[in-house]
């Protein structure tokens, strides 16, 4: 490592001392924007992102691989959050008086940042040799940290109640990713997780587990995220179906509702038509299989079909369960719907009620989390062991070359039936779950565009893994809670974001290393 | 001892267009059959219903005595296995995964013991990994097995075409072109390891338009044209037979 | 009548198909957005006095519908479609999906009153005539008669102007039609331009019939036609507008027949759909293909 040439340095130094000067000082010239905005000398609000992503503008004197695109992402971010802010305040201030001048000068700071590493010599890119082999300790901690700071990033985040604040903290989390990225570190991590697997599956649940404890009772993220649990279950269920097996089900929601119904129906709520009481763990399981028959009984005649024509008719398939559920009133109750699902209870343990462990007191919610953490688990244990296996090899041979896979002497259509059922069963279950975390079931619930954002959960997180399911249902949870003032601009969003995404980057999140390979033709290949 | 494959009045009539008309073929153990033909004789159309990729529309195909029909995977279970004229590996996965999956249908592993990992999944996994590699020593691709398919050179890909064939333990493998855009080295490496593959105990059926190759290697030539089968009999009877002179002339015959 | 407007619709999906192998999702949305092309030039952009004037107020509305519905449908294929023509089939479709209900939100939000359904003026007399017993509104019969006009006029320009041979030359090899000097860029927008044209026809059309739209119309519409264009064997032109006539006469019936008919009425078009794709799957005039890769 060696000091940059000094004239290189002092154009971004400028820009980093008016960052942090204008960090420093009042962003806003009303009082109430998030942050305490309009005070200075502490670094309230979205200035605290500033101040983080200048200490990105350190890349600058020291020489290491993928230095200019890192320090040109980090300066960008600080762009991004002052420029967004500087919107906001001019909205929220009634025009130009809005901010005040410690926004400009933070402009300008960043502005100048970003103008210096545009500057900086290409230099080379990051090297695997950046990050050489550590000690086992070492490489423990760095697993468990990258872990910490994920854990960390989610609390902080869902810590943060204004919309504009939020925004901040994305394009401060965006940012800071893609500059850790050019510095080679997510690579690294990559290595390390996949050399300490078990470690980082037994950390990853532990934060899971951790969770609820972090929230001091508050049940609300709690509820979200028992939400998010069971949209996860049926995202790893459709990723069989949509990731591995490669077949596009635009109905998949439809065994979701399966699933819910029977769970309504045979949990004796208070309005169910049929009048039974089956213990919840057998309810769950008969929910899947009850899916599962629905998927081959859906499949059977379908999947002979080309890729484009199966999800057309998955699609209508879809659509004719949602016009049943809401025509079918002896069983379904029509638009109505099944409500006072009760809550779960097994051997005197009531899923409803708050308990307390170890002096911290657990919302109910917090017991279906737990209750889906462990399908989670289940339905992670199946997608990865049958990914590799004999079975997710046929299943990969068939996304790429059907008629190939056919001639080496794959039976296709039971392995894409296979697939199917696979993927009903994991939303059948999750569905069961579903319905006594919502307390109700009806028909609206399961719309084509329910079974879009399933897809969109799978391709967004990454198609074929399973971090990316999980991450694509947190975000596409998680964001819409958070940003509520935009609520009704939400689908177009939405919309927007799908486009964009199959434009730049078609493979998700978290692709799996065959999916990048397919999606970017031109990425290079590995060494022989 | 009635030969492998027996091959009676199999017709492929497509809309109007008679492919494949009334062609008997027989393939003995151990033989390595050639079937040539100018453009268009319905070669690949035959093979295609030799393996179950279309269904013939008339005639019968029997293999080891019992009747083939139905699905291709059924074809390649019951020992028939095949390479296409263009290469259809499967393009994102390895050398090495491409020949496992070659293995599938002779791997029994289900849904409970995929999911479980019991004794049984793990020995049926070492039984075909150690296949696979071998076979891909044996095409001569032993040190490439960690290459995505698509990046291996147009030979190799033949090569890891044929060991994924031969993954499924074939009784008769039917190559399409397997020459096709290669150059004279190469060929003849492709027809050393054809006799390599034929001393393994596994028969072959080859269509060629390289007249050079195929006499060269085959015990016996059927040669098709327009469909039906014009000739066949050993290279030598083939090659002086007025008719095929007569069919191939004008057409480059190498 | 409404097989009409199906069949209509279905054209554009049948051509785009033929083409370029995508399921254009959105095309739903440009018969919706062509609507609204119309109701716009009615609502604000024709002079009051002239509103009354079938002659001058019909032809508008189709022109400026035409006109909105044609500049969405090139700029939806130039910025989304195009840059992934390459890219593996599942990516255009999730595009197409979310170009969908882009659309959708843009008009729900910021066309006036988007959220609500808007009357569409009836330009045509809402009068009706007798024939043998049998009362025709006049509606209908300009219904029947544009459509069939037009898919008349389609049939021909496709067998033969330039542009349709290169357009046929195209769906059935691309590669080959490019290395014969075909600019395929240059079909492909042809081929969007003319699919959005027919489904903002349509659009006007289903205005004019049901007195309503909102911005929903185009899903259900879309993907009724859709499966008309499934019915006749996609890519088949012809067999695109029998799919529409046979679903609209099918769901007439039904709606009639079948006891509840009515609360029924969107699931006969899935059911047929399913049907024959199961028992044909090239459709009823297609060749049988699809099962095959």
């Amino acid at each position: 490592m060696r000091l940059d040439r000094p004239s290189g340095v002092a154009l971004p130094a400028a820009g980093a001392a008016a960052l942090v000067a204008g960090s420093l000082s009042p962003w806003a010239t009303f009082a109430g924007f998030p942050g305490k905005m309009s005070l200075g000398g502490f670094p309230g609000g979205a200035r605290l992102f500033c101040l983080l992503l200048v200490a990105g503008s350190a890349l600058f004197v020291v020489d290491t691989g993928g230095r200019r695109r890192a320090a040109l992402a980090a300066a960008l971010g600080a762009v991004a959050v002052v420029g967004l802010n500087l919107v906001a305040l001019v909205d929220q201030g009634g025009g130009l008086g809005g901010p005040a001048w410690g926004a400009w000068l933070s402009l300008a700071g960043a502005g100048l940042l970003a103008a210096g590493a545009w500057r900086l010599p290409a230099g080379r890119a990051a090297a695997p040799d950046d990050w050489p082999a550590r000690p086992a300790s070492v490489e423990v901690a760095a697993v468990a940290v990258g872990l910490l700071a994920l854990l960390g990033a989610v609390v902080w985040g869902l810590a943060i109640n204004e919309s504009s604040r939020f925004v901040s903290f994305l394009v401060f989390v965006g940012f800071t990713c893609a500059a850790l990225h050019h510095l080679g570190l997510f690579t690294w991590l990559t290595v390390l997780f996949a050399r300490r697997q078990r470690m980082a599956v037994a950390l990853g649940g532990a934060a899971a587990v951790a969770f609820p404890f972090t929230q001091q009772g508050n049940a609300y993220w709690i509820r979200v995220f028992a939400s998010i649990g069971v949209f996860a279950v049926a995202a790893i269920g459709l990723n069989v179906v949509v990731g591995l097996a490669g077949l596009l089900d635009l109905g998949y929601v439809a065994f979701f509702g399966v699933g819910a119904y029977v769970g309504a129906l045979l949990a004796n709520a208070s309005l169910t038509t049929v009048h039974v009481h089956v213990p919840f763990l057998a309810v769950v399981l008969l929910g899947g299989c009850v899916a599962a028959v629905f998927g081959l009984v859906i499949g059977a005649p379908t999947l002979r079909l080309r890729g484009d024509y199966l999800a057309i008719v998955t699609l209508g398939f879809g659509e004719i369960f949602r016009i049943t559920a809401n025509n079918w009133d002896g069983l379904t109750r029509g638009p109505n719907g099944i409500s006072g699902v009760p809550d779960l209870a097994a051997g005197g343990f009531n899923f409803g009620a708050a308990h307390s462990l170890f002096g911290v007191t657990l919302p109910g919610f917090a017991n279906y989390y737990f209750v889906e953490l462990a399908l989670i688990a289940a339905a992670i244990v199946v997608f990865t062991r049958l990914n590799d296996s004999r079975i997710g090899r046929a299943w990969v041979a068939i996304r790429e070359d059907e008629v190939a896979a056919a001639a080496s002497g794959i039976d296709t259509i039971r392995l894409k039936l296979l697939a199917f059922a696979i993927g009903a069963f994991m939303a059948g279950c999750a569905g069961t779950v579903n319905a006594h975390l919502t307390t109700q079931v009806s028909p609206d619930s399961y719309t084509f565009l329910e079974s879009i954002l399933l897809v969109a959960a799978v391709v967004l997180g990454g198609m074929g893994t399973v971090p990316g399911a999980l991450l694509g249902s947190t975000a596409l949870f998680v964001l819409p809670e958070k940003l509520r003032s935009f609520q009704d601009k939400r689908l177009l969003l939405f919309g927007a974001a799908l486009v964009l995404l199959m434009r730049f980057r078609p493979e998700g999140l978290v692709p799996s290393r065959r999916r990048r390979r397919e999606f970017r033709d031109d990425a290079p290949a590995p060494a022989p | 001892m009635s030969p492998l494959l027996e091959v009676r009045g199999v017709t492929k009539r497509f809309e109007g267009l008679l492919a494949v008309d009334r062609v008997d073929l027989d393939v003995g153990q151990g033989e390595i059959v050639g079937v040539i033909g100018p453009n268009g004789a319905g070669k690949t159309s035959l093979f295609n219903c030799l393996s179950g990729l279309d269904a013939p529309t008339a005639g019968t195909i029997r293999f080891r005595g019992e009747l083939l029909a139905g699905r291709p995977d059924r074809f390649t279970r019951a020992g028939v296995a095949r390479t296409f004229q263009n290469i259809r590996l499967f393009p994102h996965m390895t050398a090495f995964e491409n020949v496992l999956v070659g293995r599938h249908c002779r791997t029994r592993v289900g849904l409970a013991s995929a999911i479980g990992r019991g004794p049984r999944f793990h020995r049926e996994e070492r039984e075909s990994e150690a296949r696979a590699g071998e076979l891909l020593a044996f095409v001569g691709l032993g040190r490439l097995g960690g290459v995505v398919a698509r990046n291996l050179s147009y030979g190799d890909q033949r090569r890891l075409e044929i060991a994924r064939a031969l993954a499924s333990e074939p009784g008769l493998l039917l190559l399409d072109e397997p020459r096709a855009g290669m150059n004279a080295q190469e060929t003849r490496a492709t027809a050393d390891l054809v006799r390599l593959i034929r001393d393994r105990g596994v028969a072959v059926a080859v269509i060629e338009h390289d007249m050079r190759f195929i006499f060269g290697l085959c015990d016996r030539v059927a040669v098709l044209v327009q469909g039906h089968k014009l000739v066949e009999g050993s290279p030598a009877e083939v090659q002086g037979d007025p008719r095929v002179i007569e069919a191939y002339l004008g057409a480059p015959t190498a | 009548m409404l097989g009409a407007t199906y069949g209509l619709i279905a054209l554009g999906y049948t051509m785009v198909y033929g083409i370029i192998q995508l399921i254009n999702f959105a095309h739903g949305e440009i018969f919706m957005v062509g609507a609204f092309g119309g109701l716009t030039a009615y609502r604000y952009w024709l002079p009051g006095s002239l509103a009354g004037n079938v002659w001058v107020a019909l032809p508008f509305v189709l022109l400026v519908a035409i006109g909105v519905a044609v500049a969405v449908a090139v700029l939806v294929e130039r910025l989304a479609y195009r840059p992934l023509r390459n890219a593996p089939r599942l990516a255009p479709l999730i595009t197409a999906i979310g170009v969908s209900i882009f659309l959708q939100e843009m008009v729900r939000l910021f066309y006036p009153g988007g959220k609500r359904q808007q009357p569409f003026p009836q330009l045509i007399s809402s009068g009706t005539f007798a024939v043998g017993g049998v009362t025709v509104a006049w509606v209908s019969v300009f219904v029947v008669v544009v459509a069939v006009a037009l898919m008349v006029g389609l049939q021909v320009f496709v067998k033969t102007t330039r542009t349709g041979k290169a357009m046929r030359a195209t769906s059935q090899d691309p590669e080959s039609a490019r290395l014969m000097g075909i600019d395929i860029d240059r079909v492909i927008v042809v081929t969007f331009v003319l699919g959005a044209a027919l489904a903002a026809v349509a659009g006007v059309m289903q205005g004019m019939r049901f007195a309503q739209i909102d911005f929903r119309i185009g899903f259900l519409a879309g993907l009724k036609a859709f499966t008309a264009a499934v019915l006749g064997g996609i890519g088949n032109l012809t067999g695109a507008v029998l799919g529409g006539f046979l679903l609209g006469i099918v769901e007439a019936l039904a709606t009639q027949y079948v006891p509840h008919g009515s609360s029924w009425k969107d699931v006969w078009a899935f059911v047929m759909l399913i049907g024959v794709l199961v028992v044909r799957p090239g459709g009823l005039l297609g060749e049988r293909v699809a099962t095959r890769a």
